[in-house]
């Protein structure tokens, strides 16, 4: 080999291994001299109110429009803070849960993350939330409604601001519910009972050029079997996984007589025997190519969706759903079992603040608690709580969407209101021990037995005898309910 | 030879390993970041309680919680079955369908190729989808019309436990068999022809030209095809997520995916890794096994 041929040779070796390790060298990832950080330890700021400094936050597509208006929403916090950077990073719903836990488990999580209020309990036992309740203002406080601003608490801790209240409620169709002699307008006002229920749905099945249209159709597949139990056991007397003496709830008779129902629906064809199979995206087009006369889980936009559909279908539009029908959809409450009162399965999300390995200082703290406030209230809350169709959960959010036009049907808002009234308290007193515990039992036992059940491989029974077996070793025979 | 010219013959050898080392540097680099460092700390976290403000070390207790796990011997349970339903299958698949594109023009040959191996180049979750719908569990769906044909009840294919391991299995059987069909395809044109002629002065005809020359040939390729199958196999992930995520009621809950809902669902890294480490141990021994039993008539 003559020398200037090892020369070269040895020149690109070494720029490759330097790139290699250049590549994997963690001062890539530190912040730009004066930057203020983009970690949660910017100590250039320390001490100096006015000292420039850069929130990151990581936010999935909350509302169709939500992710266009990134841009303006920076340029907006920048005017209204001149030394802060608002530093948005988008996600899909999909990657969301995986991008913010891959961050939280390296230890360098955005500042900011929009997430479910029912993961805040996950994030607090790994000690990665920022407490701000100390920070925040009493004007920031008094904006908010009280209830949505619970479900961010966990314990004495408050841990975000919440963007939005809404309930899990279910969608019909208006058309086949007056063909069903269902008074749909009634159990609006006055809710139903789960008999009530089940006989509106058995006259709802129709049986129509060799296909079935069910009464109902839930989306099980999957983990979305976990909201369909949840949804119907707050309506049965267990609003929270755990009673207020802190035992776990789901030992109960009760829990029992829900389990059964979701047997009784599929035996007697109200539901589909496939039910375990039809995951979110199937169910609603089972709803919109008039499959099913009622669909869940339904919040208050897919009235949007339908309605657009519709728009798409009087069009001629073909990016209509395929073989879609119009639709009136409408808002309506699950029913309550027995004597229990009605409980709507409350969902609260909203901008939950994190913080890294190392601690934040007070300057940068304090400048995260602005920019989730700016984020869950005034005129970004209300951009996007119109374009969900939820309710506006601050005031300055309703002064800002005061001038937003809407075509929600009013029925539905009213129906939504009144459902809201029920909704189920938040739980801050539950230790994130027992919430973790929780989880596991639901995920390991729970799911899984669910999904037999619907598939018809175990019965309610056998299903409820390995939660209470799972749940007396989660929590000892003292720690559940025994009824 | 003088002592001059064995240091002389030294310092050169000397040299060239230098050399030489310098030129692995890189891919040694990349070894050690990308392989031998993650398996040294897994080994380390899997003694720990991990958390990302600071781990605690626990002994093996995440080791001995795993051995008392109902669900992780249900996974190995699952894994084993998936394993022997799709491997040798694979193998057989990739050997018949090599078997019959050999005789083929080259370029016809070529087409087939790469016909059968598009599945490994298409991304897993756009295949998902198109199986989701396949398995679409309505009497509407695919291979439920099939069954409709035969006067066939429709199936709820990835609902029920007894059909979605079998669903699963048929979605291996039915794509990934393409780097299977190259390599058997080079090792079948590596067989020498004076071989075949023989047989057929002898009058062989095509099976006994299968049994005593192809097959004994193919060994090594089969065995290298066997354990890299085993290992993947055990290792598979990507399918029972995206069809079933382990459901329903954990009936195809296999170890990756344990590993993975233990790490990312439930954030017990140390537990995660001891588990990762515990499937690493099996497929070490799995490997062995096959290489005593059926590696020792083949030659390289």
């Amino acid at each position: 080999m003559t020398r200037k041929r090892k020369m070269t040779a040895m020149l690109l070796a070494l720029t490759l291994a330097t790139g290699s390790l250049a590549a994997c060298s963690s001062g890539n990832n530190n912040p730009p001299a004066n930057s203020g950080g983009t970690t949660n330890s910017p100590s250039e700021n320390t001490g100096n109110s006015d000292a420039p400094d850069t929130i990151t936050a990581l936010l999935p597509p909350v509302s169709p429009a939500y992710q266009e208006n990134f841009k303006q929403m920076e340029e907006e916090f920048n005017k209204l803070y001149p030394n802060l950077t608002l530093k948005i990073e988008p996600a899909s719903w999909e990657d969301m849960t995986q991008k913010l836990d891959t961050q939280v488990n390296a230890g360098s999580p955005p500042d900011l993350a929009f997430i479910g209020s029912d993961g805040i309990s996950k994030y607090a036992q790994m000690d990665m939330l920022m407490d701000i309740q100390d920070l925040v203002t009493p004007e920031m406080l008094a904006d908010f409604d009280e209830a949505p601003l619970e479900y961010m608490k966990n314990g004495d801790g408050l841990y975000g601001f919440p963007a939005y209240m809404e309930v899990h409620a279910i969608g019909g169709n208006k058309q086949y519910m007056e063909e069903a002699g269902i008074d749909w307008k009634a159990v609006q006002e006055n809710g139903w009972t789960y008999d009530e229920f089940r006989e509106a749905i058995q006259s709802g099945v129709v049986q129509e050029n060799g296909n079935t249209r069910y009464g109902f159709v839930f989306a099980t597949a999957g983990v979305a079997s976990k909201d369909y139990l949840s949804i119907l056991v707050k309506n049965a007397g267990m609003p929270s996984p755990f009673t207020e003496d802190l035992k776990y709830a789901y030992t109960s008779n009760n829990y029992l007589d829900v389990l059964k129902a979701i047997r009784e629906m599929i035996d007697d064809g109200s539901m589909p025997r496939e039910l375990s199979s039809v995951d979110a995206g199937k169910r609603w087009n089972m709803f919109l190519t008039g499959q099913t006369m009622i669909t869940g889980k339904g919040l208050a936009v897919f009235e949007n969706s339908a309605n657009q559909n519709n728009e798409k279908i009087k069009a001629g539009d073909g990016s209509a759903v395929a073989d879609s029908i119009e639709v009136d959809y409408l808002v309506l409450p699950m029913p309550s079992f027995g004597d229990h009162d009605p409980v709507s399965y409350a969902v609260v999300d909203g901008y939950v603040a994190f913080r890294g390995k190392n601690e934040p200082t007070d300057e940068h703290k304090a400048n995260v608690v602005k920019a989730a406030y700016f984020l869950a209230s005034g005129n970004v809350a209300a951009t996007t709580n119109s374009d969900l169709f939820a309710a506006h959960i601050t005031e300055s959010g309703r002064e800002a969407a005061a001038s937003i036009e809407s075509n929600r049907n009013p029925d539905n808002v009213a129906a939504v209101d009144r459902m809201l009234e029920h909704a189920a308290p938040a739980r801050p007193d539950i230790p994130v021990d027992l919430g973790a515990q929780a989880i596991k039992v639901e995920n390991e036992t729970i799911i899984p037995r669910l999904q037999a059940l619907l598939a018809d491989e175990i019965t309610p029974e056998e299903m409820f005898e390995d939660v209470k077996k799972a749940a007396i070793a989660a929590f000892g025979e003292d720690g559940v309910v025994q009824d | 030879m003088s002592r001059a010219t064995s240091r002389a013959r030294n310092r050169l050898n000397r040299g060239d390993s230098a050399w030489a080392y310098l030129f692995i540097i890189v891919a040694l680099l990349v070894y050690a970041l990308f392989t031998a460092y993650p398996v040294l700390s897994a080994f380390i976290i899997s003694f720990q309680e991990y958390s990302p403000r600071g781990s605690t070390y626990i002994g093996i207790d995440n080791y001995t919680s795993i051995l008392q796990s109902e669900l992780f011997y249900k996974s190995i349970r699952n894994t084993i079955i998936y394993t022997v339903l799709t491997v040798p299958v694979a193998l057989i698949l990739s050997f018949a369908v090599s078997i019959m594109i050999m005789p083929l023009q080259k370029r016809l040959q070529t087409t087939f190729k790469a016909v059968y191996y598009l599945p490994a180049v298409a991304s897993g979750v756009a295949l998902a989808v198109v199986w989701l719908w396949i398995f679409d569990p309505m009497s509407a769906g695919v291979l439920n019309r099939f069954l409709g044909f035969f006067g066939l009840d429709s199936q709820n294919w990835l609902g029920s436990s007894s059909t979605a391991m079998f669903s699963l299995v048929l979605m291996s059987w039915l794509s990934s068999h393409g780097t299977a069909i190259i390599i058997y395809v080079a090792a079948l044109l590596g067989i020498d022809s004076s071989y075949y002629e023989a047989a057929d002065i002898d009058g062989a005809n095509f099976f006994q030209k299968m049994w005593h020359i192809v097959i004994p040939c193919l060994k090594p390729t089969t065995l290298f095809l066997l354990v890299t199958g085993v290992i993947g196999s055990f290792q598979v992930f990507q399918n029972a997520y995206l069809m079933t995520g382990g459901g329903p009621n954990h009936a195809t809950t296999m170890v990756g995916l344990l590993i993975f809902d233990t790490a990312f669902k439930y954030f017990e890294f140390g537990k995660a890794a001891a588990q990762s480490l515990l499937l690493a141990l099996m497929i070490g021994i799995i490997a062995f096994l096959q290489f005593k039993f059926l590696g020792k008539d083949v030659e390289y």
